[in-house]
């Protein structure tokens, strides 16, 4: 077991090395650098600049400076926000990130799955069709778009939530539910299905068979088997919406992280580029081992370590 | 044969409601069981004889309902029962195995709980003590290292060994009717002999009742008491096992045993298949289900059934076949 996560956590190592490499070369392939703007700086100035920050380096050498800071796991400066390390840039957002993206993470699972199975449970009734077609929508409609309307209806003409800011409770309703609408809709789409086939299984007419309460029947035999197609795709949410979303927190003006991703890339910011590319990267991975030992939790077939070899 | 029977079935009538139309599988079946006795109910794929059985006990799936029809075990209706009522007795006095013991065992619970979770539901005992029960429960099915194989998962076993498991969870609650549903057709022919063996020996030392599913004559002449044979959702001949093989009356059976291959035929006798399909139960024939492929087949047989004709009252020996009519021509040889 001890040896298996010694394996896996290798494995990330040279995974994230190779996210380094290939985003720090395809980075500097992007024409332009980060003193390249509209307002022409003088040649001088550009000069001063591109020295201070070891940009005239051969690029080889830029690149072993990154790692050397790497393993100190320092991200270096922003280019753009002088004065600001990487680090804090990153440490500075994700409370206001990770806070909204486990509300939505709460919602997708509390309420997705639940709805799922009360959809299963009254195949082609009232209750399925309800459920399946606002899973649709949910599925369908881009989220900027819920954000959008619902700002107008709900924060603009009923005055019931503020349009910007999460100073209270109230403020983060609409983002929460911007953000986790999506994959709501995909969870109680994906429970739904997943329990039908459960439900259609041998084991569970054998269940059946043998007496069992039907709740025990519902949870034990049937949510559990069909937990595992679920939990496979929850881990990449996770990374999801913890990691934020540059449009949700553009319309609500959240000081996130979700934002840096996108503006650190028109702006050149090479450090913040790579700061934000490395969290995520190195948040999926963790995700997606602690999606494999919640699989082997789950469905005792998998086994994490070959036994046998 | 003067006690009532165990389970005592009349006019059972199933149906499945599907997208296009109604799907007759079982259309008035009559049979008897009586205590200890191993009834062994044979016929073609799509007979009706599984359907019967889960008719019985309420398991058809959503788009299955039995329409009319009575199921008496020791006295009371299981058609109207409540549901808690049918809780109580499914794996409790009526338990079933099942096909395949590769999909019937639930993939992530240990085969332990499976058969401790059974016992619990419907005994009154603590958990340590359906432990000790399984244990017993898994020698007597001959597992190999019982108390060592509680804690294995389904995937940890053979097919042999998984129905031996399937067999040991129906036992675990002492049932007076056990119903398997074709127990030995998922499993290597080597296999299917043991597991037989095996419910004929515990039938004999436990004195439960046994209906026996199958489609293999083969199977059934060895471990059952009396056979009661189906087709196209109706039970067509019914007879003491021995009698049945000596005697088939109905040109059904007859059809059928001259069909499966003997070891004593050294003549090279060829086998003789029974033309044609079994009928597609959306439209079935209105008259006797076998007589579009019946070689004896009458006028009366295309527009109506027939009824149930005494035989041999000693021999529990039934034929609904309109041949046994005092008023039909007389068949050479088998003259009744």
């Amino acid at each position: 077991m001890l040896a298996y996560f010694a394996k896996r956590i290798g494995m990330m190592v040279v995974t994230l090395f190779l996210i380094i490499t290939l985003t720090f070369f395809l980075m500097h392939a992007i024409p332009g650098g980060p003193f390249t703007s509209e307002k022409m700086l003088a040649p001088e100035i550009e000069e001063a600049l591109n020295a201070k920050y070891g940009l005239n380096d051969p690029l080889w050498v830029q690149y072993l400076n990154y790692l050397k800071g790497i393993i100190t796991l320092d991200l270096g400066p922003s280019f753009k926000y002088p004065g600001i390390r990487v680090n804090d840039l990153i440490l500075d957002g994700l409370p206001v990130t990770a806070k909204t993206g486990f509300l939505a993470l709460l919602c997708v699972a509390a309420l997705g799955i639940p709805l799922g199975i009360l959809a299963a449970l009254n195949q082609n009734k009232w209750q399925d069709t309800a459920v399946m077609m606002l899973a649709t929508v949910g599925v369908a409609i881009p989220s900027y778009v819920v954000a959008t309307v619902a700002l107008y209806i709900f924060a603009l003409q009923l005055n019931l939530v503020p349009t910007f800011g999460l100073d209270d409770w109230r403020g983060y309703i609409l983002p929460v539910a911007a953000l986790s609408g999506f994959w709501l809709s995909f969870i109680a789409r994906l429970s739904r299905s997943s329990l039908l086939e459960v439900l259609g299984q041998d084991y569970i007419v054998t269940a059946k068979a043998k007496g069992l309460h039907p709740l025990s029947i519902l949870f034990k035999h049937g949510l559990r088997n069909a937990l595992i197609p679920i939990v496979t795709v929850l881990g990449p949410v996770v990374a999801n919406l913890l990691t934020g979303s540059f449009v949700i927190e553009q319309i609500f003006a959240l000081p996130g992280i979700g934002r840096h991703f996108v503006l650190s890339i028109s702006n050149r910011d090479y450090t913040t580029i790579m700061g934000i590319t490395i969290f995520y990267a190195a948040f999926l991975m963790v995700m997606i081992l602690i999606v494999d030992i919640l699989y082997m939790l789950l469905d005792p077939r998998i086994k994490l370590a070959d036994r046998n070899k | 044969m003067t006690q009532s029977p165990l389970l005592k079935v009349r006019d059972l009538t199933t149906s499945f409601f599907t997208s296009r139309g109604e799907v007759q599988a079982v259309r008035g079946v009559d049979f008897d069981i009586h205590a200890g006795e191993v009834l062994g109910i044979v016929g073609e794929s799509g007979s009706g004889k599984s359907i019967t059985c889960m008719s019985v006990l309420r398991l058809l799936k959503n788009n299955g309902r039995t329409i009319k029809g009575t199921a008496h075990f020791e006295g009371r209706d299981l058609l109207e029962l409540s549901e808690l009522e049918m809780r109580r007795l499914r794996g409790n006095d009526v338990a079933m195995i099942f096909q395949d013991p590769m999909t019937s065992l639930n993939p992530t619970l240990t085969v332990g709980e499976q058969i401790i979770e059974t016992i619990i539901a419907h005994k009154n005992i603590s958990r340590s003590a359906a432990r000790e029960r399984v244990v017993e429960l898994f020698e007597l099915v001959k597992i190999p290292e019982a108390a060592s194989r509680l804690g294995a998962y389904p995937h940890e076993f053979s097919g042999g060994m998984r129905q031996r498991v399937m067999i040991a969870m129906a036992l675990s609650c002492d049932p007076k009717l056990l119903i398997a549903d074709e127990p030995t057709t998922a499993l290597d022919v080597t296999i299917q002999r043991q597991i037989l063996l095996l419910l004929k020996e515990i039938q004999s030392r436990l004195g439960m009742a046994i209906i026996l599913i199958t489609h293999d004559l083969g199977v059934i002449a060895e471990v059952t008491d009396r056979i009661l044979v189906m087709y196209g959702g109706t039970a067509m001949e019914t007879a003491n096992v021995h009698h049945l093989f000596d005697k088939p009356m109905h040109p059904y059976t007859q059809g059928l045993l001259a069909s499966v291959p003997n070891v004593n035929n050294i003549d090279g006798e060829k086998l003789k298949p029974i033309p044609g399909s079994p009928p597609d139960m959306l439209r079935p024939p209105k008259g006797c289900p076998f007589m579009p492929r019946c070689d004896k087949a009458m006028e009366i047989c295309v527009t109506t059934g027939a009824p149930e004709f005494e035989i041999d009252d000693a021999q529990s020996h039934k034929s609904r076949c309109w041949l046994h009519h005092p008023d039909a021509p007389q068949q050479k040889g088998d003259a009744a």
